[in-house]
């Protein structure tokens, strides 16, 4: 009798281990299969991270997950029981879907509360905890839609956590948020995880991606890959050489020559002031890189300094060169082009000085001067909620300035006319395409709006549908396709007619890795055309690809440059720590430094330190007085996103007068 | 079924009601604008139609013959040309109706002959063609009558009552029906879109991801509109008896339990189509064309059901304002109480019960359908 007791014990045991077991998961919707046979399990306690691009079936795979919706085939366990028995202990956070944004924070919480029958002692202990654990207990009143887009998904997380799930399945939580409040959202899903919540993430960020236990890589329904990240980036095999130079452009051509089979150089990629390449070896592969920019000129000058540092791949190399094994590398196929190149390089295209907008009481813009000329890539920067919305609007006359004068294309009044309409492209966050027609039905009409010439139109339209793949699908409903497919085909209809003047207000939102590449590619193809780009996004790795950025803060512009000098600027230096636990170091940084001077990458730690010789020390001895051991510690060089948020929050410190 | 579920969807339902002013303004003033259109605008009783006399006897006798068909406040005189066509003031749309009054209409009558007078009607409206037919015929007998030209004593005469309404007021018609009829169009819209509109957003999945069942579901959003929908009722009644002056006759217990009762099945009416359609444009129509036909032809609102010719007459039985009309006519004109009409209480609960099984059918699974 003993034995067998303590046999099912120990049995017990490892079935409450184990919060998810996934076997064969498959989902069909009519002929498509959009899930073709997962299997994966989640243990106790664990941040599990799925990646994979656009349509892979991700979302589908939250859905049967969270009990919403029935898989065709497969053995779906969640908690021990099917996903609809045990949806009480799971708390599902969708992108869009999961506030009612007509309620209040107080509202929103107290319906999510009793749909799952919190009590009303525990209701009101977790929200007061989880409002304050999110820094939302200041304003309980206040209506969820007027909220940032970063508070919104804080307080659906709140909403999910009321009931003190055991399993949070979070789809995409952090589309459209800005870099600062990803970082929090980060941490408290940190502290959950801390606290032992299991959970299942998606995101189009490779660099959250970093902060998972475990990862699987899903493609085309099927699940590709599986491990930590650093098994995940040692199965790659491959090195990364950070190659920086004058002559950017020049380096990229001569790399990306075909070498042969026996070349080393696996994969180049143009990050705004450097360029990534993936090598087999570290040796053969640099003396490659050296060989090959020595043979061509750079920039018309040899022998231009050229600057080679080692690294280990990111994420982002691992995902990039799985996708492109696969062969689902997005096509680049050259713009059809009807006008014919205009001589304006070096002309100003946007220009604004002291830009402002009121709206009522709030001042939305303040102050702002651009300048950008054909050719350029601006990239304007900022938090949800800093004005960037309102600039562009502005720019391109939707919105009224308060004060302030623009020249757009030399006009400096009568912005609406058609004549300079025809120039100018603008893709906006949301709202571009129609959901109920076709997607050719909205080419078609975009065509019509923007003027292209009958002749052209065909070729234009095919050009969209080639470049997003989607060739022969042209009668697809626009509302059926994945979000990130969506912006593809928006920003297509925005540059049919040729601009001359680009507005893209986060082109690239919810859009996977590969796919923004591909947006970069034709973003950059335009600017070569002579386009003038004015470019908002949250992703500061890509924002590398801009010539000129600006960084902007409560309405105000904070810090303005190219990417390298925003870089140079930043006082202090960055320290990458590698130690074992992060969470309780940086929650221990937390309290001797400023809040945001401190974040985990991974297994590693990044603080900000403004004197470095003295500050160090005592960064080791408060983590040696924890009994944490150190495993490395040594400076790095800022990368933009750094930069960003050590800005951002210098700026909105001095800005409330330096409160803590 | 957990009741602190249901609560909290109600709860919530409301919050968001409340919180659209614009949405709470309309849900009150769209039926009073409708009371008092029906119940100002629409008259059965036909009044002052326009009548063409020609006199071409123009004696004390033809005058006292049109002061008599005048005397009525049926007809109107309306002035024609002596040397025209009648004919030709109807074919203009200037008379319902023309009379021609022969030369020797005096002559023959004072002779104790038959004198013939002709009547023009314009018959495209059968209903007025009636009422003119019947007055001119009752005005010729009254006229022979006063004229001593029939015996006054009728072997025949009858002693009308009219029994319930004895003023014939007609807004006492009307009145009962136009709130049927609002409180089933404005609640079933209002539930309609509130069932749609969480499934438009996309915010349907946080229910679906809770273990809410379908019947809280149903029963969470369904009481919230009902107690607005009692709001909205008291309103209208109140509004009703001091522009109207509607009086609750005989005894009120039929109308407090079947109010409730009605509106229930109004708003499951909403929740039913709102959980068969997917977008707040299509419930809407389907929800107001579905009102409008039924309320305006099968509910005896306007024509007695008594007229719908058969099969049509059988679905006039499955209209739950068809009850909840013969209830207020009841509470408000008739005054007879249960043994009256106690057969809306089951037909009612019925339907609303048929309603909820079809609403319920559709979100049983609580689930995204592929």
């Amino acid at each position: 009798m003993t034995s067998i007791a303590a046999h099912s014990s120990i049995a017990d045991v490892a079935a409450q281990d184990l919060i998810i077991r996934v076997r064969g998961l498959r989902k069909k919707y009519g002929t498509l299969e959009a899930v073709q046979g997962i299997d994966f399990e989640v243990q106790q306690g664990e941040v599990f991270g799925i990646i994979g691009p656009d349509g892979a079936g991700k979302t589908t795979t939250f859905q049967i997950l969270s009990g919403v919706m029935e898989a065709t085939g497969g053995d779906i366990q969640v908690l021990g029981k099917a996903p609809r028995d045990a949806r009480l202990g799971i708390g599902y956070l969708t992108q869009r879907f999961s506030l009612y944004l007509d309620l209040s924070l107080e509202e929103n919480l107290r319906y999510s509360a009793g749909l799952r029958e919190v009590p009303e002692d525990l209701f009101l202990e977790r929200s007061r905890k989880y409002l304050k654990l999110m820094d939302l207990d200041k304003f309980p009143k206040r209506l969820a839609g007027q909220l940032s887009g970063g508070m919104k998904q804080k307080l659906a997380l709140c909403c999910a956590l009321i009931a003190q799930p055991k399993v949070l399945l979070l789809d995409e939580p952090t589309t459209g948020v800005d870099p600062v409040s990803r970082r929090e959202f980060w941490d408290v899903l940190a502290t959950l995880a801390d606290e032992g919540v299991t959970m299942v993430v998606a995101t189009p960020y490779l660099d959250e991606a970093e902060r998972c236990d475990r990862i699987a890589l899903i493609y085309g329904g099927q699940l590709q890959q599986i491990g930590t990240p650093d098994q995940l980036r040692a199965g790659l095999g491959l090195h990364r050489l950070e190659v920086r130079t004058e002559a950017i452009e020049d380096a990229e051509r001569a790399l990306t020559t075909p070498q042969g089979t026996d070349s080393s150089i696996i994969d180049v990629q143009t990050f705004g002031d450097r360029l990534d390449v993936l090598v087999k070896d570290i040796q053969t592969g640099e003396a490659q890189i050296r060989l090959l920019l020595d043979k061509s000129p750079l920039d018309g000058q040899p022998g231009s300094p050229v600057h080679i540092s080692r690294t280990e791949p990111t994420l982002e190399n691992v995902f990039v060169t799985h996708l492109r094994q696969q062969g689902s590398d997005p096509p680049f196929i050259p713009f059809p082009r009807i006008y014919p190149r205009e001589n304006n390089q070096g002309e100003m295209a946007i220009y604004a000085q002291d830009l402002s907008k009121k709206f009522g009481d709030f001042q939305a813009v303040k102050d702002v001067d651009l300048e950008i000329h054909y050719g350029e890539i601006y990239g304007l920067l900022g938090a949800n909620g800093a004005g960037k919305t309102t600039t562009i609007k502005m720019l391109c006359g939707l919105l009224e300035r308060s004060a302030g004068a623009i020249i757009l294309a030399g006009q400096t009044s009568n912005l609406r006319s058609a004549e300079l309409r025809k120039r100018m492209g603008y893709m906006s966050q949301k709202f571009t395409l129609y959901d109920d027609l076709t997607i050719l039905q909205n080419l078609e009409f975009y065509c019509g709006v923007y003027g292209v010439p009958r002749h052209a139109r065909r070729a234009k339209i095919d050009w969209v549908l080639e470049t997003c793949g989607l060739t022969g699908q042209e009668n697809m409903l626009t509302g059926q396709l994945p979000g990130g497919w969506k912006q593809r085909v928006a920003f297509g209809a925005s540059v049919m007619h040729e601009p001359k003047i680009l507005f893209l207000d986060e082109p690239t939102s919810g859009v996977d890795p590969l796919a923004r590449r591909q947006f970069w590619r034709l973003i950059e193809d335009f600017a070569h055309n002579g386009t003038a780009v004015l470019v908002t996004t949250h992703y500061l790795e890509e924002a590398e690809h801009c010539h000129q950025m600006s960084f902007m803060a409560s309405g105000e512009t904070v810090a303005k440059g190219s990417p390298s000098q925003i870089k140079a600027q930043q006082p202090g230096q960055l320290i990458e720590v590698g130690l074992a636990e992060t969470q309780v170091a940086s929650n221990l940084l937390k309290t001797k430094f400023d809040p945001w001077r401190v974040s985990i990458f991974a297994d590693y730690l990044h603080v900000v330190l403004d004197r470095p010789d003295q500050q160090i020390s005592e960064l080791k001895s408060i983590l040696q007085a924890a009994a944490i051991e150190i495993r490395s510690i040594r400076t790095i060089p800022f990368s933009l996103e750094d930069a960003f948020i050590g800005t951002i929050s210098r700026a909105l410190e001095s800005q409330t007068g330096g409160a803590p | 079924m957990k009741l602190k579920r249901v609560w909290a969807q109600c709860v919530k339902e409301l919050s968001q009601f409340r919180r659209d002013r614009l949405t709470v303004a309309l849900a009150f003033l769209l039926p009073f604008a409708t009371l008092l259109i029906f119940g100002f605008a629409i008259r059965l009783e036909t009044k002052n139609i326009p009548l063409v006399i020609q006199d071409f006897d123009n004696s004390a006798f033809s005058r006292a013959y049109i002061e008599r068909l005048y005397g009525t406040n049926q007809l109107d005189p309306v002035r024609w040309f002596r040397d025209k066509l009648a004919q030709d003031s109807i074919n203009q749309g200037k008379a319902s109706a023309a009379v021609i009054i022969p030369p020797d209409f005096s002559r023959r009558l004072k002779e104790g002959k038959t004198s013939t007078i002709q009547v023009l009607i314009d018959g495209s409206d059968v209903a007025n063609a009636r009422v003119i037919k019947n007055s001119i015929r009752a005005t010729n007998t009254f006229f022979l009558k006063t004229e001593g030209l029939l015996p006054k004593q009728s072997l025949i005469t009858s002693r009308t009552r009219v029994w319930f309404n004895p003023g014939r007021q007609e807004s006492l018609y009307m009145v009962p029906g136009v709130l049927a009829i609002n409180l089933v169009l404005y609640p079933s819209i209002l539930a309609a879109i509130a069932m749609v509109r969480d499934k438009e957003e996309g915010t349907i999945v946080q229910v679906y991801a809770s273990s809410t069942s379908a019947t809280e579901l149903l029963l969470g959003k369904g009481l919230a509109y009902l107690s607005i929908a009692l709001s909205e009722a008291v309103f209208l009644m109140m509004a009703a008896a001091l522009i109207f002056g509607t009086r609750l006759a005989g005894d009120p217990t039929p109308l407090l339990v079947g109010t409730p009762l009605f509106l229930a099945t109004s708003v499951m009416i909403g929740l039913f189509v709102g959980a068969r359609s997917n977008s707040q444009s299509a419930a809407i129509q389907v929800v107001g064309a579905a009102n409008a036909l039924t309320t305006m032809l099968l509910s005896g609102f306007i024509y007695p059901i008594s007229n719908i010719p058969w099969p049509l007459s059988l679905l006039a039985n499955l209209v739950p304002v068809r009850y909840y009309i013969e209830l207020t006519r009841d509470s408000f004109v008739r005054g007879t109480g249960w043994p009256g009409i106690w057969f809306v209480f089951p037909a009612l609960a019925a339907l609303g019960l048929v309603l909820f099984w079809g609403a319920w059918q559709k979100l049983q699974r609580m689930q995204f359908s592929d």
